[in-house]
């Protein structure tokens, strides 16, 4: 794994009276502790990956409390798992990025919430959502609101959040309902501290195991006609139940304000960015006391009525500050006032902007609409001028910049496995033509960014080759699915592979076999190199992916016969297999795999190894490249054909030269690729290759003399 | 300052800089001095080297002070309210001034000077750097105060990570309510490279300090006498009578600006910027020219100095080379070498790949080291060879259309003497770029200067030449023809 939580693993044990300093994603953690959670799975994904990191790095200290913990191969394992709460007083928790993870665990929580669970089920979502974020922008609220599960969006403030989550397994409990916790990025990565309580062992657990399974009840299975019953049992029984407990806990929190006719419901996620905009008013004072009262919902589904109407009854107007469309919360307060025959006005996607991340400033523009339409006796020129200077300061800069700023996307790592695979397929489609590339989830997403710009179309994790089924029939030439290892296991090998094998598709896929989910973290898999070989390699720098062909076996058990396996940075063995790949007679399914160990990995090993040998004195080979300034005469086709970080360009120190010159900067790690590319696609000259041995022996320093005084004989200046 | 309103941090940094360790730092620092502080990211996939934020805000009053009350702080920067503004990197800087969080009025901005150059700025064929010049005044004119120094070569120096570095630079602007030793207490209980960061922060709080107080402007280098540089480039080349060759052309390139611009409105501009280029041109990159370069003294020591190399370190040089038909044909004599050219031609146009030995040379091995001292020792053979009278025929009707050009306006005939910048590269990047000046010169030598301006431009933007055949047709010139790619494809059915 990328990261070592060891500090983290070591607050998990902070007791009663102790106070955690962290990230919200550890707070939320140590809560599922304090709660007694008794088994814990999910997928990783930012912004909650840390969550099942820190649980896997803690496994001893879970042995101990005798809790479960799985890292799931896809979400739909992760929620499919949750069915341990619907027989056994169990509580469980999963986690997973969505919107997307929601979607592939989707099937197996419509068969979880329909017959519901005894022991407590949470499921962790990381709403990836606005800034930062990586996926399609879509809400996580309308899975909630399709199989009546319950939906909490905690205040971002650690004891709050620790709160929700401790509250949800209750909540999830008194009405026999699996709870969403949605937690957008900033609010998984905001430092800041709470007191703990104890850590609540497990009643059932590992350590103290159930004796007998559970007596068959058909009425627990979701399978008809049990189904048709569950169906009304959720508007009868559970989400009722789970009403009175909100409202009996007061979970929805009411701030009070200084004037009772008007006042805002919000998203308890978005209490913050409100209280920030009405300060831009001076509406509000630095703890949150406000002139509006604010309804902050910490759960956001169901929502209770009697709440609503108890909040909007006697005021003029209310705004609801909802992020995402569509409106849902929105929608049914309208449905709730109407029904009741309150005629309180009611706003939101109205005045504020309808789609996008809610910002501060998007919610101050709101404000002034509301405000200036309900409150006109408050002044609004405070935050009108701040918007306008807002806009006008941008329009100066733009004006003074003249052009717009390069972007600076993510790009592969330095030294990473899959850049010499995409100069492989640039060189290969100069010769043999274009093709279509069915992109897919995962570090080689980056092939779409540039010097590269590969990809037609990203259908999800895993979809590549699933994504071109429809292409290949129609295109005079094959197709090309690129795919990692992680999207392999993740469902590629299924939806892909299986589907293409079935069909006797004729096409082409490519797996950049890193060894690891590298893009979430470099998690690892079934066909991660294990721990054995990496403390036995001789050379702490060689790729170690070769000693694990789970992959490799799998593809050939399934029927695959067209499979080469080529290294990585092998770039003219790698362009001359796509080539074939792309025009041999054979049909069929094509495989390549691209092996090559993630960089990052490596270097975690590879630094304190070299550090080690050299600390004892021992030989130690650094190999790093560079170019020739003199030869170089700054064409740059060499970074069109790598983007690697550490080739860049510097001013050219010949004065005759204007254009500047390629460059290796520190940080190289020696991978090959510069003389790789420079040898594949016949650059120019000017690279070359070094290896500094430090601690030499006897022999090759005089060996090294020896060449040293006969070239200085003939050498000229 | 509000005494309720947060003091707020905004940092922007790159993947792997340590930004997120400042931000934990700053959060340590208010939280042991007894004040509410909070920290955000966005990291995103910030380890892949992308552009990230972190975001920390630290309210003004003790806990103490608040009596039990718990301040409201916000999960995001917000435009125009941020008071101190940090960045590892001078675009980045820029790029959250673009955004607007920083304000003249209230922030004061610290960034490093040093550019981490885009992908997108590296791509193009001639200079697609972003002018820094340009942003260090959009920085200045944006922010109440300024401060910039390099905090990458800082860190170097100092044998530690940036964060440590601005870390001292956030102490030394003291914007933070926080004494010096505050800052140090948390960076050594930190526990790993303490020292190296207790350095790097000592460097980066007298630097910003000191750039706060307004740094020194950088005084620019005398130009050097182009003329003068090519002339010796050119004999170092080949040898003496080559040397007069390139006087000679001067002399036309003068002799053309002069009846062009008899009062020098220019300054000469032409007879300069045609000199350089023509240098360069003249002193074309064969193997006999990379054998000498590579083959140097000085260039041995060019290359131990950039491996960091220590007294008692070996070092090893593996050149990659890889001749082909093209480098042998250029020497042969010229009839030789083009029927040798356009026996390759065919085979390339057959589909087949382009014939080419890979070597990885030692050139610090005694035999590596001989045989380019041999590949050096041909320089008498070029005059006779096919390359070199290739360039001089292309030389000798580039500089007959800079006369032409410029007889007829002064400005034509600079820009049309600006096109040999295109002449680059080897191999096919530099045939491609002598096809593409040739073009040039065909179809836009008669047309305006701005024509043949728009086109030089195009041409250095990018590789592909889109934008040079758009150039191309907007002055009414035919675009360069089609170079024919053989495609080899076999799909059941599909032939």
């Amino acid at each position: 794994m990328e990261v070592s939580f060891s500090k983290e693993v070591r607050q998990l044990r902070l007791g009663a009276g102790e106070t955690l300093h962290g990230e919200g994603i550890l707070a939320i953690t140590k809560a599922l502790l304090q709660s007694g959670v008794a088994y814990v799975g999910g997928y990783q994904g930012a912004p909650v990956s840390h969550l099942l990191d820190v649980m896997v790095q803690a496994a001893d200290y879970m042995a101990e409390l005798g809790v479960h913990v799985e890292a799931c191969s896809n979400e739909a394992s992760a929620a499919a798992m949750l069915g341990a709460s619907i027989h056994y007083p169990l509580r469980g928790a999963v986690t997973w990025k969505s919107v997307v993870g929601t979607n592939v665990a989707a099937d197996a929580l419509s068969n979880l919430a329909s017959p519901g669970v005894m022991g407590g089920a949470l499921i962790i979502v990381g709403e990836d959502y606005g800034e930062g974020a990586s996926v399609i922008q879509e809400r996580s609220h309308a899975f909630a609101m399709k199989s009546s599960l319950l939906l909490l969006d905690p205040r971002p403030q650690l004891p709050n959040m620790v709160r929700m989550v401790e509250q949800g397994f209750a909540l999830s409990e008194a009405c026999n309902t699996p709870a969403i916790l949605q937690l957008r990025v900033r609010a998984c990565h905001v430092r800041g501290s709470f007191e703990c309580r104890d850590n609540l062992p497990p009643a059932v657990s590992r350590k103290a195991l159930l004796a007998e399974p559970a007596r068959f009840d058909y009425e627990k299975l979701a399978h008809p006609p049990a189904t048709f019953r569950q169906e009304k049992l959720k508007t009868e029984q559970r989400l009722p139940a789970a009403r009175r407990y909100i409202v009996e806990q007061g979970l929805n929190e009411i701030f009070a304000g200084r004037r009772e006719d008007i006042g805002i419901i919000v998203q308890g996620g978005l209490h913050n960015t409100l209280v920030r905009a009405l300060q831009q008013f001076d509406l509000a004072d630095a703890f949150g006391a406000a002139e509006f009262p604010i309804l902050a919902l910490n759960v956001t589904y169901p929502l209770v009525p009697e709440q609503i109407a108890d909040f909007c009854r006697g005021k003029r107007a209310v705004l609801v500050v909802e992020e995402g469309q569509p409106e849902y919360i929105e929608q049914e307060i309208a449905t709730t006032l109407r029904r009741q025959d309150l005629n309180t006005a009611i706003h939101g996607k109205d005045l504020l902007q309808m789609a996008g991340e809610y910002t501060v400033e998007v919610v101050a523009a709101g404000l002034v609409n509301f405000i200036a339409r309900h409150a006109a006796d408050l002044p609004l020129t405070a935050a009108q001028d701040w918007l306008a200077a807002n806009a006008a300061r941008r329009q100066t800069v733009a004006d003074q910049l003249a052009a717009p700023l390069p972007p600076r996307p993510p790009q592969f790592c330095t030294g990473c496995p899959e850049r010499p695979v995409f100069s492989a397929l640039k060189l290969a489609q100069a010769n043999v033509g274009a093709v279509h590339v069915a992109a897919d989830i995962g570090c080689h997403s980056f092939a779409t960014f540039e010097p590269f710009g590969f990809g037609h179309t990203i259908l999800g994790y895993g979809m590549s080759l699933a994504s071109r089924a429809g292409v290949s029939p129609m295109l005079g030439r094959r197709a090309l699915a690129v795919m990692g290892d992680g999207g392999f296991w993740h469902n590629g090998l299924l939806t892909g592979v299986e589907s293409a094998l079935f069909n006797k598709t004729d096409a082409v896929l490519l797996i950049m076999k890193n060894g690891y989910t590298a893009a979430t973290g470099t998690q690892e898999i079934i066909s991660t190199p294990d721990e054995e070989q990496k403390a036995g390699a001789p050379d702490k720098r060689l790729s170690l992916v070769d000693r694990n062909q789970t992959i490799e076996r799998t593809l050939t058990g399934l029927g695959v016969t067209w499979l080469r396996t080529v290294p990585s940075y092998e770039v003219d063995a790698m362009r001359r297999t796509l080539e074939e790949a792309f025009t041999t007679e054979a049909g069929g399914l094509k495989v390549i795999v691209a092996a090559g160990e993630c960089q990052l990995e490596r270097q975690r090993r590879v630094k304190p190894w070299l550090a080690g040998l050299l600390k004892a004195g021992k030989r130690v080979v650094k190999i790093r490249y560079g170019v020739d300034a003199d030869v170089c005469s700054g064409d740059h086709s060499c970074i069109r054909l790598s983007g690697c970080p550490t080739l860049t360009l510097k001013d050219s120190d010949d004065p005759l030269k204007v254009d500047p010159v390629a460059t290796v900067i520190e940080g190289c790690v020696g991978c090959g690729l510069c003389g790789e590319n420079a040898h594949a696609a016949t650059l120019c000259p000017s690279f070359y290759r070094v290896e500094l041995v430090q601690n030499p022996g006897l022999a090759e320093r005089a060996l090294a003399a020896i060449r040293r005084g006969f070239i200085g004989m003939w050498q000229p200046a | 300052m509000n005494a309720q309103q947060p003091i707020t941090i905004l940092i922007a940094a790159l993947g792997g800089e340590g930004g997120g360790v400042l931000a934990e730092w700053l959060v340590d620092i208010a939280t042991r001095a007894g004040h509410p502080a909070q920290a955000t990211s966005i990291p995103g996939v910030a380890q892949r080297t992308g552009a990230t934020t972190y975001y920390v805000e630290i309210h003004p009053q003790t806990r103490v002070e608040l009596g039990g009350r718990t301040p409201v702080l916000s999960l995001a920067p917000v435009p125009g309210c941020v008071d101190l503004m940090v960045a590892s990197e001078l675009l980045e800087a820029v790029r959250a001034v673009q955004n607007g969080y920083v304000s003249p009025e209230r922030t004061t901005l610290l960034t490093s000077s040093q550019r981490t150059l885009t992908t997108f700025e590296k791509l193009a064929p001639g200079d697609g750097r972003f002018d820094s010049a340009r942003l260090l005044q959009v920085a200045g004119s944006n922010s109440k105060r300024l401060a910039t120094f390099d905090v990458a070569a800082t860190a170097r120096e100092a044998g530690t990570v940036p964060s440590a570095v601005l870390c001292g630079a956030i102490a030394g602007s003291g914007v933070l309510p926080f004494a010096r030793a505050a800052f140090e207490e948390v960076i050594s209980a930190s526990g790993r490279g303490v020292e190296a960061s207790l350095r790097g922060f000592a460097l980066g709080f007298e630097r910003s300090g000191a750039a706060l107080g307004g740094a020194p402007a950088p005084t620019p280098a005398a130009p050097a006498d182009l003329i003068v540089l090519g002339h010796a480039r050119v004999v170092e080349f080949q040898d003496a009578a080559y040397g007069e060759l390139y006087r000679q052309r001067v002399g036309r390139l003068r002799a053309a600006e002069q009846l062009a611009d008899p009062q020098g409105r220019h300054g000469a501009a032409l007879a300069r910027e045609g000199a350089r280029f023509l240098a360069l041109w003249m002193a074309f990159d064969d193997v006999i020219r990379v054998a000498d370069l590579k083959s140097r003294a000085s260039r041995f020591a060019r290359v131990r100095a950039e491996a960091g190399a220590a007294a008692g370190d070996l070092l090893r040089i593996a050149d990659h080379f890889k001749p082909g038909v093209t480098e042998l044909a250029g020497l042969l004599p010229p009839a030789t070498g083009q029927r040798l050219l356009a026996w390759e031609g065919r085979r390339r146009r057959a589909g087949k790949a382009p014939l080419g030995i890979a070597l990885k040379l030692r050139a610090d091995s005694i035999s590596g080291f001989l045989a380019l001292r041999l590949l050096a020792g041909l320089r008498p053979l070029r005059r006779r060879g096919q390359r070199y009278a290739a360039e001089q025929a292309l030389i000798e009707r580039w500089l007959a259309a800079v006369e032409q050009a410029a007889a007829r306006d002064w400005q034509a005939g600079f820009e049309l003497a600006l096109c040999a910048r295109l002449v680059k590269g080897y191999g096919a990047t530099n045939e491609r770029a002598k096809d593409n000046l040739h073009h040039i010169v065909e179809h836009l030598a008669h047309k305006d200067a701005a024509d043949i301006g728009r086109a030089r431009s195009a041409a250095l933007a990018d590789e592909a030449g889109s934008g040079l055949d758009q150039a191309l047709l907007q002055a009414g010139a035919p675009p360069r023809a089609v170079k024919p790619v053989p495609v080899r494809w076999f799909k059941a059915g599909a032939r």
